[in-house]
């Protein structure tokens, strides 16, 4: 395909999304909704410790209770296999222990049985009524991270250390985010369906094709005997890319008793045993010379992880190329903590990571008395630095500024506390954050059809983010037909191979994809031209004819006559014809380029000490990621991901109780989110500059970038307009009640008395103080 | 009707009206709201067998694609959802709304919306639908 011209009726213009009007009439069936004649309701019994032995289990009475048709248990389930776990494969699966699979309690709420019934009631019923024995042992719950851990590098050029000791600005903190929970609003579910052998999944999954893989090797049956089916999705945020234990359990329980089997998870079952992102501690030391240049980074972070599973969330993924600096050096460890298994969580690494970063980048931007866009401007590389490599795409520094016009940054005043309105105290806080971008191998399918429309089919889905619409407006855009005249067929395992909903991938992989089919497609049509009665066609070589917009012409005489493909295909007598496109991968190339996003945001809040009442009143955020297909939908989902972050900033955390390790606030009052009324004024900016580095059309993903930095803006921002630098998220009232009543900060931080401390932090800084000069 | 079945699960588990979701089984997330007699309730918080000769109205009720009521129409305008879960939740509250005494702003609705929770953030969408449904019923 030709690079596109920018000569566009549907591609870059906001769309309404083609989903619209069932989503919001109650008619797209999302996975619970499904319901088969002699089904059965599947609900599962978690373990009510932490750690230990399950001793016994006592299924009799709950195996009595009416409507009961089994209590599956591990001595009753039958086979379920640990997945293979390749990345050649690219299967992502975060708990790889299968359900059921030995005695050992790993965390709270750990599967141990399931309870199966006619009616949802009863199976809740006959759950409740399944007694265990336990040998109980104490439960590793502490969060301090870092303390006592050994960490392992993963990145370093320069002498890091060296560079830091002879800086004569230093900063080295540590900063702490919580346990967050993904909280989409629909629940995982799974309704399994055998027939003869083949089982049907209508799973919440963001990855048909990733689960069905998982799936069939859990159950140890063919690829071709398993189904996934994923039609609407009430979102995921990376909650719904791993195959979790109730997958396992609904369709075991359906295979063994024969009958459909439906198993919508509890919201409390959610927190516990369907990830989270990990809570992480981060240590982050970085130099400055006098002339503002970063001589020093070091990122150093711990996250926590299941005892039995793996998972590293990548704080400092962007750390060695985000800034220029000579010496640079991170390194990470796993902390085993008896909770869930960790799965990645929207802007996984990028949002935690940001958050540190950019909260260490305002704490030296208030030491060298910068202003804080100034330092990150005055730090800009010109190439990445980690690799040696150029950027496809880089355009921060316009971010920035653009951001900083619309938030009015220069009106800032630098003191804390030295900004008002409306008897409110204003605090102006900025961060940046970079996102990787790239492809998922994809294939896609599309058929043109006599009847004027269009059918395009790939095995992706559409979480939220606005997929449908994209292939529409893809495919519509190509053949110059209208999206209503575009079917979507999407959602579906038995589709063409298509990628998962996850890491801000989907666009970027399906443009190629749908490229080459629909270059496929129209090269066929060429070919069907011989077919026509019109010599003026049948005889025309097929190296002069093209088509474009969906029109068969010649090369030679582009405004001259021209048989849309509808005619074509009607003159020749042929129902449809397809062009299959495949794009390939980049997730295990190495690269030439380095391929990211990026964002800048800007967030004012407003403060009122005399009730230590800390709002989020505005959010300018500016998006550097390509080209945007659809800006209505595009826009949309950056807002979502500002109120994320609002949430991640001020509210979210999921909380344990240390002596029994059990999720405390795992309901939708107690583990807050943002809501309506906590909503600021959100301003996006889309820089909306192509890369074509990644596709032909340049466009990028968006999903994880908009978060990313929200939080960092928002604590930098408190900072600003309180005086205090809260270093562990959420933002609570406590953290800013403290100053409140001494006049200082009460809070030892865990540097002060950490074993690993290379360089012992300076123990005296005048910013600290509220009433410094700045 | 097992006197444990809420209506919430009544709708979805023996009627089929599946358009009513749930979200927390709990009466926090405001997605499973339907019309009682007029008046929206979390169908999740009440037994069906409360309900024998109650008037009861869910999101299939006010319209379906070809004839939108206003609201639902202004939602696809406004792009007032991303997954779309929680829309009818968010909808039938809306809905509810135009007949209670909410004060004309922004921050009013947000108030009377405040027990609809939207994960994807479609927040400011949402209330500029409801806004455009409110300026073009006062006209
Ligand atoms: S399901 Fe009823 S309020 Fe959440």
């Amino acid at each position: 395909m030709a690079v596109d011209t920018g000569n566009n009726t549907l591609i870059g213009k906001p769309q309404s999304r083609i989903d619209g009007p069932v989503k919001v009439s109650g008619q797209a069936r999302y996975t619970s909704d499904y319901s088969f004649s002699g089904m059965l309701y599947a609900v599962p019994v978690g373990a009510t410790i932490a750690r230990g032995k399950l001793l016994s289990l006592d299924t009799k009475a709950a195996e009595a209770m009416p409507g009961v048709r089994a209590v599956f248990h591990g001595g009753n389930i039958g086979k379920l296999y640990r997945a293979s776990f390749l990345m050649a494969d690219l299967v992502l699966l975060d708990e790889k222990r299968p359900p059921l699979a030995d005695n050992d309690i790993n965390y709270f709420g750990q599967y141990i049985a399931v309870a199966v019934a006619e009616t949802f009631e009863q199976a809740t019923a006959a759950a409740d009524a399944v007694e265990a024995r336990y040998a109980a042992e104490r439960p590793v719950m502490n969060f301090d991270l870092l303390r006592g851990t050994e960490l392992k590098q993963s990145d370093h050029r320069g002498d890091a250390v060296k560079a830091l000791a002879g800086s004569p600005v230093k900063v080295d903190e540590v900063y702490s985010t919580p346990v967050q929970t993904h909280n989409a609003i629909e629940l995982h579910a799974t309704v399994a369906v055998w027939e003869g052998g083949n089982c049907t999944l209508y799973d919440t999954v963001q990855g048909v094709g990733n689960h069905q893989l998982v799936m069939t090797q859990r159950l140890g049956i063919e690829r071709e005997q398993m189904r996934v089916i994923t039609r609407y999705l009430g979102s995921g945020f990376g909650g719904k890319i791993s195959a979790w234990g109730h997958c396992c359990l609904a369709a075991a329980a359906a295979r063994n008793l024969d009958r459909p089997v439906k198993l919508v998870l509890s919201r409390r079952q959610a927190f516990e045993s369907a990830g989270h992102r990990p809570a992480t501690q981060q240590r982050v030391q970085l130099g400055a010379s006098a002339e503002v240049k970063l001589v020093s980074l070091q990122h150093d972070y711990v996250n926590t992880t299941a005892m039995v599973e793996d998972f590293t969330e990548y704080c400092a993924e962007a750390s060695p190329f985000l800034y220029s600096t000579a010496n640079m050096s991170s390194s990470s460890a796993l902390a085993r903590r008896t909770i869930g298994a960790a799965t990645s969580m929207r802007g996984p690494g990028a949002v935690p990571g940001s958050f540190a970063l950019e909260s260490a980048m305002d704490e030296l931007a208030y030491q060298l008395r910068v202003d804080p866009v100034a330092l990150r401007h005055r730090n800009e590389p010109a190439l990445d630095e980690s690799m040696g490599i150029p950027f496809s795409s880089r355009h921060l520094t316009e971010a920035l500024n653009a951001g900083a016009e619309r938030f009015g940054w220069s009106q800032r005043t630098p003191e804390v506390g030295s900004m008002k309105r409306d008897g409110l105290t204003l605090g102006w806080g900025v961060a940046v954050a970079a996102w990787g971008a790239g492809r998922f191998a994809s294939s896609a399918t599309v058929d043109l059809r006599a009847d004027g429309t269009a059918r395009v089919s790939c095995g992706t889905q559409d979480i939220g983010t606005g997929t449908y619409t994209v292939l529409a407006q893809l495919v519509g855009e190509r053949l110059g037909i209208a999206m209503d005249r575009v079917e979507v067929a999407i959602g579906d395992s038995n589709l063409p191979a298509g990628p998962l909903s996850g890491g801000s991938l989907v666009t970027s992989s399906l443009v190629p994809a749908i490229s080459r089919a629909l270059d496929e497609a129209s090269q066929r049509l060429v070919t069907a031209a011989s077919l026509l009665p019109d010599s003026r066609w049948s005889k025309a070589r097929p190296e002069d004819l093209e088509v474009v917009k969906g029109r068969l012409g010649l090369k030679a005489n582009p405004s001259g006559p021209a048989l849309s493909f509808s005619e074509v295909l009607q003159q020749t007598g042929v129902r449809s014809l397809t062009g299959t496109g495949l794009s390939d991968g980049t997730i295990l190339e190495k690269p030439k380029l380095s391929k990211h996003c990026f964002s800048a945001q800007f967030a004012e809040v407003t403060w009122q000490p005399e009730i230590a009442r800390l709002r989020v009143s505005r959010v300018v955020t500016v998006i550097d990621s390509g080209r945007i297909i659809n800006p209505k939908a595009g826009r949309n989902q950056i807002v979502g991901a500002v109120v994320m972050g609002v949430g991640m900033a001020l509210f979210e955390g999921t909380e344990y109780d240390p002596r029994k390790g059990v999720a405390l606030n795992s309901n939708l009052a107690d583990y807050v989110m943002t809501t309506h009324a906590d909503t600021p004024d959100i301003d996006v900016i889309f820089l909306d500059c192509p890369d074509f580095e990644v596709n032909e059309l340049g466009a990028k993903g968006i999903g994880e970038i908009g978060m990313a930095g929200v939080a960092g803006a928002i604590a930098n921002a408190a900072y600003h307009a309180t005086g205090i630098r809260v270093r562990e998220l959420p933002i609570r009232i406590e953290a800013l009640l403290k100053r409140n009543q001494t006049g200082r900060e009460l809070k030892k931080e865990p540097w002060q008395t950490h074993p690993t401390t290379k360089t012992k932090p300076q123990p005296h800084r005048a910013n600290d103080s509220p009433d410094a000069p700045s | 009707m097992d006197p444990r079945t809420t209506l919430l699960d009544c709708l979805r588990e023996t009627i089929h009206l599946t358009g009513t979701k749930k979200g927390c089984d709990h009466g926090q997330c405001g997605a499973c709201t339907v019309h009682i007699n007029g008046r929206r309730v979390n169908s999740c918080l009440t037994f069906a067998a409360m309900h024998q000769a109650d008037e009861i109205t869910t999101i299939e009720g006010l319209g379906e694609p070809g004839r939108l009521h206003p609201m639902q129409a202004a939602f696809v305008e406004h792009d007032g959802y991303q997954c779309g879960y929680y829309t009818s939740g968010q909808i039938m509250s809306a809905v509810a709304l135009l007949k209670e005494p909410c004060g004309p702003s922004d921050m009013d609705v947000k108030e009377y919306l405040g027990g609809n929770i939207c994960r994807c953030g479609a927040y400011p969408n949402i209330v500029a639908a409801v806004q455009a449904v409110r300026r073009h019923s006062l006209l």
